[in-house]
């Protein structure tokens, strides 16, 4: 399977997702709590979403206001997600020895 | 000061604007950002935001111009199958309506307004607009600033129109001109000198040199004028003597007085400073009216006074040589010194050039008789004052060798304002086409209804993208002369006049004509090539015609 590059900013927004992995969440929302500009923020969300590893969807809040745009992992999404961090964190424990000055 | 919501109101009109241009496939993704815009807060932020999506989408869309296929959308519907792919069409619009806009913002630049006007001067003889070289062209600008100066009593801008009237070759306005510029203000006087030049029949002559002699008694010019007047009178009546002992006496005396005179002044940087002061104070910019380029009349001189000079030098010389063989030294050394003294005086005043023979010849002879005399130390002054003559004859040769050729710089700057002018105008050509018949076949004005054919897209893309980049280089080949231009204007500086000069006048040759010589020709095929065109596209109209009439008929 074809995966996007996993930069760190990206790795930033799956984060996020992460965290409420059944959530829906708007592009505003993830722009303030990743701090990435929405210039960097939606060709990522765009990139998760062409290789279906994020849904999207239309809600409407409340009256007079336009629905929003909102965004959730899809199951392959979140494997991928939680394999990748699951991953990163083995390699820091691997990698600790070497920095702790041997208090593993 | 700035209403606090217009950066939110600049914020979404220029995300809708990207998501008109962007690819269908992230129209969603558009409206998300423009929906999300409305819950980001401050205006200031907002702006930020929208910049960022709008730039992604930019990109989008760019990549569809780029790659067609990268942005295909998912077809729902039969219909939708074969309906016109919209988004790609928007984007080639935007991006024309972008390239055109662009190339019109080029003349709100008044430097842009100036080179486009320098680009449009080949154009001049195809279409006879202003017979520049063969006069009798009205210009109107100049003619309004006559109107103006006469309606403020100016009598600078008066003689400044009177000059340029002159050279164009609009005698009698050139004449009602400059007396009333005299008229206002007689410090202007020596303006007769300057149009009476290229007006040499002009029966004004005989009234301008005695007032131009009054006014200025010591200058060798008004009785050079006298002596050229005499000169084309002699020729119009058929009467035209060649030697200078059969000329009339009213000729000699004329010549007599201009080699006695102590000073020759062509009021040249006189004329140049009237015209800085008259274009400052008129605002005027055109470069072709700014820089009146006294060369091409002699130097300033009038056309004969170099020929007339030459011969009554020579006559002078013989004169000399006759008194110097009766033993008459001290007559034959005025005769050869009012030679020289003359020589001296009308070389700086144009060139050693054209006094190279009589100077020359005058200083041997004068050193001769002192080497006659035993004066050996003046013999030897009178030798080093020939060599010097030489050496200045060599360096106005030089000089001028690299005037009349201009440097490569200007020529291939002309060059290079003359093609982007006229890809600018082949562009808009297009454009116009493009647009007409997008017009005609939506026979309708409103933009929804348009309709616009791949073909007509990619002629109106090409067009629109050749006319910003003809625009864009058109503005910096020009932008070093305006400069030139404008330092002569504002601070008198009077460097790079001369590379100035040449460039305008190579603008003036229309592309594919070798100089000055070839320009009928190039015309002639200018309008060879146009009167096939239209053949031919009459050719093909008529062609269609029938091919359309013949199942008509046939069905008929």
């Amino acid at each position: 399977m074809k995966t996007p590059r996993l930069s760190p900013q990206t790795l930033r927004v799956l984060e996020r997702f992460v965290e409420r992995p059944t959530a829906w969440r708007y592009g505003y929302e993830l722009s303030r709590e990743t701090g990435l500009k929405s210039g960097t923020l939606y060709p990522i969300l765009m990139r998760l979403a062409k290789f279906s590893l994020l849904e999207t969807k239309w809600v409407t809040t409340e009256d007079g206001v336009p629905p929003r745009h909102t965004y959730r992992l899809t199951p392959k999404g979140a494997a991928l997600a939680r394999a990748t961090f699951a991953t990163a964190r083995s390699m820091l424990k691997a990698r600790r020895p070497a920095f702790s000055g041997g208090r593993a | 000061m700035i209403n606090a919501e217009f950066p939110r109101r600049v914020a979404t009109l220029l995300l809708r604007f990207a998501i008109w241009i962007a690819p269908h496939d992230t129209h969603d993704w558009g409206r998300g950002m423009l929906s999300e815009l409305h819950h980001v807060e401050g205006n200031w932020p907002a702006l930020l935001w929208s910049l960022g999506g709008a730039g992604v989408l930019a990109k989008h869309a760019m990549l569809a111009v780029i790659l067609p296929g990268s942005h295909r959308r998912t077809v729902s519907s039969a219909s939708e199958l074969f309906s016109k792919e919209t988004p790609m069409r928007k984007t080639t619009l935007a991006a024309i309506a972008a390239c055109v806009v662009a190339s019109l913002l080029f003349f709100l630049a008044p430097v842009f307004r100036q080179a486009f006007q320098v680009s449009l001067a080949q154009w001049h003889d195809v279409f006879h607009i202003s017979q520049r070289w063969l006069g009798h062209g009205p210009n109107p600008e100049l003619e309004a600033l006559a109107k103006k100066a006469e309606q403020n009593h100016d009598a600078e801008a008066l003689a400044f129109v009177a000059v340029r009237a002159a050279n164009q070759g609009n005698e009698p306005e050139a004449v009602r001109l400059a007396d009333e510029a005299v008229h206002l203000d007689s410090n202007l006087t020596w303006v007769y000198a300057v149009v009476g030049t290229p007006c040499p029949t002009s029966a004004e002559i005989d009234r301008w040199a005695p007032a131009l002699e009054q006014w200025d008694p010591q200058n060798a010019f008004p009785h050079l004028m006298v002596a050229e007047k005499i000169d084309c009178d002699e020729v119009e009546h058929g009467v035209s003597a060649l030697k200078p002992r059969e000329k009339s006496a009213a000729w000699q005396d004329a010549m007599a007085a201009a080699f006695q005179s102590p000073k020759l002044d062509t009021y040249f940087s006189r004329q140049r400073e009237l015209d800085r002061r008259v274009l400052i104070r008129y605002r005027l910019r055109d470069p072709f009216q700014a820089i009146s380029d006294g060369v091409s009349f002699g130097y300033g001189l009038p056309s004969y006074g170099i020929g007339d000079s030459d011969e009554y030098a020579k006559s002078l010389l013989e004169s000399g040589q006759a008194l110097e063989f009766h033993g008459d030294r001290k007559s034959a050394f005025e005769k050869y010194w009012t030679v020289a003294r003359f020589g001296q005086m009308m070389g700086s005043a144009t060139s050693e050039i054209f006094v190279q023979r009589y100077l020359q010849e005058a200083y041997q002879r004068l050193g001769g008789l002192s080497e006659a005399e035993g004066n050996h130390a003046e013999a030897a002054f009178y030798s080093s004052l020939k060599d010097r003559a030489d050496q200045a004859v060599q360096r106005d040769l030089a000089a001028l060798r690299a005037n009349s050729r201009g440097s490569d710089l200007s020529h291939w700057s002309a060059f290079l304002v003359r093609f982007s002018g006229l890809v600018m105008l082949v562009c808009s050509g297009l454009l116009l086409i493009c647009a007409l018949g997008v017009f005609i076949r939506g026979k309708s004005l409103r933009l929804t209804a348009l309709q616009p054919s791949s073909l007509s897209l990619a002629i109106g893309l090409f067009a629109a993208i050749g006319a910003l980049l003809s625009s864009a280089v058109l503005y910096a080949g020009y932008r070093p002369y305006s400069e030139i231009l404008q330092r002569f204007i504002t601070k008198g500086d009077e460097a790079g006049l001369s590379e100035l000069s040449n460039f305008l006048f190579a603008t003036e040759v229309p592309l594919g004509a070798h100089g000055f010589l070839g320009v009928y020709d190039a015309v002639s095929r200018f309008w060879f090539v146009v009167t096939l065109l239209c053949a031919v596209a009459l050719c093909f109209v008529l062609l269609i015609h029938f091919r359309l009439r013949r199942p008509a008929t046939a069905s008929a």
